[in-house]
């Protein structure tokens, strides 16, 4: 087909708006980048160094160094990746009933686990902070996984929902005439055959994990356990200008994680993010 | 595929096959243990019971402990409190919850309105890019959803850094080559807002971007041929066609951005930390330090209650206007 040139005029201007809006978009970390790999002397010549003449790699090695920095990062590890394995774990067979068996007060329950969402970490931290103190479990990384895997619940119940819905019935029922049991069909059939969403849902509580700060902010006081976003808001806080590459290298390492996930299995976070928002 | 064995569900299903069969010599008595528990997982409550059970203990709990403690004066670390109105009447009366309930208003329509225009306009943008066949719109969507897995905290500390109103930050230092003045973005109360509002709304785009361009893929193309062959204009199919389409998407959209608006902490925390003076302090920011600042347990309790009935209420209105067959 041959395009008129009002076409080819609309598809330069169509080039020229995804250019300026992959700019508006890329430029802030960028500017992060430029800035963590900067001297000092050349931090305080902004823009025009936005490319640096003398870069250098001092910054991360120096905060990469840093005894507190690796015990950041281990701790988000470890809370991402319990509370993401948490709260798939439970959320698994909660949405195998919703998917499978009918039972009274289905619609209103399903209603209610969405709306679970609507309360803000704050609204529940509030009163759990004396809670979980009497309970012991404040300033306890096992008491902050705890919640980091309720906050992960009721999206992951509605995730792996509409994957199990995916899974054939009629395998059930040929898994039930074999003699199957409903755990056994569920752990044999449906668990395998909902692999993708299982996978999605992981990795979407992982990344939202990774930016946990509330949970961790109001539970832990104590430097040795922080993960990474609660240390870098206190560095934040606590530097001066002459250490801003510093903090930009920090902030960096901080990101580039989510960021590496997200590029790698990006196939999976984008059905986990439009999974149930929208409908045929 | 031809293949048949290649089928995923072959294999569990072989595997079944083994219990089906040995089940056949097991011991009356065991029979029977297994009979009732599997009685008991036929129904829907064990399965459900260990999530509910940890959104029962760290949601509903809490929930109803708020409630009650905004009805008491009770402090952070004192463990005696009374029953007492003050925490509410003072919360009402008190001339700052006005200001910062402007604020949350502000703040949260013009990022909530920022994030729906600008993720729509780049979903028609990349939609249009992809039936022209224009390379990059991958690498343009992948860029945008970048931002959005990037931490809120690290948000706020990058905008800090691009908004800085040292002779280095990002913009100033930028428009100082370009020979323009230097803007407080930061220190000026009435440009603070804005400020957090372009960091919010640079994040959160991605989100609203992603569910739109979904939607707007499953308008039938037809649609838009019928359309050219009655020469409507760009601006009446976008009218006529897409907004229709998309309103369900565009209202589900908005509640689920509404509420992580309403509810944003960390970008604004490490932006401005609610200042200068109380110029972007909006309500999640003000009950935090009321709480964990001040230690006035009630009065933050109160005041999580009215966000969370702010929520639900802004919830129902929106519901109101999905398609009747989507409620």
């Amino acid at each position: 087909m041959v395009r008129s040139r009002a076409e080819r005029v609309a598809d330069w201007a169509v080039y020229a708006a995804m250019l300026v809006l992959a700019l508006a978009f890329l430029l802030p970390v960028l500017w992060l980048a430029s800035l963590s790999v900067r001297t000092q002397a050349e931090v305080f010549l902004g823009a025009a160094r936005f490319i640096p003449e003398a870069p250098t790699l001092d910054n991360f090695v120096r905060v990469l160094r840093d005894g507190g920095f690796q015990s950041y990062i281990w701790n988000t590890v470890k809370l991402a990746s319990l509370g993401a394995a948490g709260a798939v774990a439970l959320a698994a067979p909660a949405a195998y009933a919703l998917s499978r068996m009918a039972f009274r007060g289905k619609g209103p329950l399903m209603l209610g686990i969405l709306s679970v969402q609507m309360v803000s970490g704050l609204v529940v931290l509030i009163p759990l902070y004396r809670f979980m103190d009497r309970l012991g479990l404040l300033e306890s990384h096992f008491g902050t996984t705890l919640l980091y895997i309720a906050a992960g619940i009721p999206v992951t119940i509605w995730l792996l929902k509409v994957s199990f819905d995916a899974v054939p019935r009629s395998l059930d029922d040929a898994a039930a005439i074999d003699g199957l049991s409903r755990v056994e069909s569920f752990v044999l059939i449906t668990l395998p055959l909902a692999l993708p969403g299982l996978i999605s849902a992981f990795i979407l509580n992982l990344i939202l994990n990774w930016s946990q700060f509330l949970i961790p902010f109001i539970m832990l006081s104590a430097d040795d356990k922080w993960p990474i976003s609660v240390a870098i808001f206190r560095f934040a806080g606590s530097t001066s200008a002459a250490t801003t590459q510093l903090l930009a290298a920090a902030c960096l390492l901080a990101i580039l994680p989510a960021l590496a996930i997200f590029v790698i299995l990006q196939r999976y976070i984008l059905a986990a993010l439009t999974a149930g928002a929208v409908k045929e | 595929m031809a293949d048949q064995s290649a089928h995923p569900a072959k294999d569990p299903l072989a595997r079944i096959a083994a219990p089906a069969i040995t089940s056949a010599d097991a011991t009356p008595v065991r029979q029977r243990r297994a009979g009732a528990a599997a009685r008991i997982l036929s129904g829907p409550l064990p399965w459900l019971l260990p999530a509910l059970g940890v959104l029962g203990l760290f949601y509903l709990y809490p929930i109803f402990e708020a409630v009650r403690l905004a009805f008491t004066d009770a402090r952070l670390f004192d463990t005696e409190t009374q029953l007492s109105m003050r925490s509410i009447s003072s919360m009402v009366g008190s001339s700052t919850l006005g200001v910062i309930l402007r604020n949350t208003l502000t703040y949260t329509v013009a990022s909530v309105v920022g994030q729906i225009a600008l993720g729509l306009a780049i979903a028609l943008l990349v939609m249009r890019a992809e039936r022209a066949r224009l390379r990059g719109t991958l690498a343009l969507r992948t860029i945008v959803l970048a931002a959005w897995v990037i931490p809120a905290i690290a948000n706020g500390i990058i905008w800090q850094l691009l908004f800085s109103e040292a002779p280095f930050g990002a913009i100033n230092s930028a428009l100082r080559l370009m020979g323009v003045a230097p803007v407080a973005w930061l220190s000026d109360p009435s440009n603070a807002m804005t400020s957090a509002v372009i960091a919010t709304i640079w994040q959160g785009t991605a989100y609203s971007m992603i569910l739109l361009y979904a939607a707007l893929k499953t308008i039938d193309p037809a649609l838009y041929e019928a359309a050219a062959i009655d020469n409507a204009r760009p601006w009446e199919r976008f009218w006529f066609i897409t907004l229709p389409h998309l309103r369900a998407a565009l209202v589900v959209n908005a509640i689920l951005i509404l509420i992580m608006t309403l509810n944003m902490f960390d970008t604004i925390l490490a932006l401005t930390g609610g200042g200068p003076g109380r110029a972007t302090e909006i309500l999640s920011l003000y009950a935090y330090g009321t709480v964990f600042q001040n230690f006035e347990l009630g009065r933050g309790a109160a005041l999580s209650m009215l966000l969370l009935v702010i929520s639900l209420g802004l919830t129902v209105v929106l519901i109101a206007l999905l398609p009747r067959d989507r409620r």
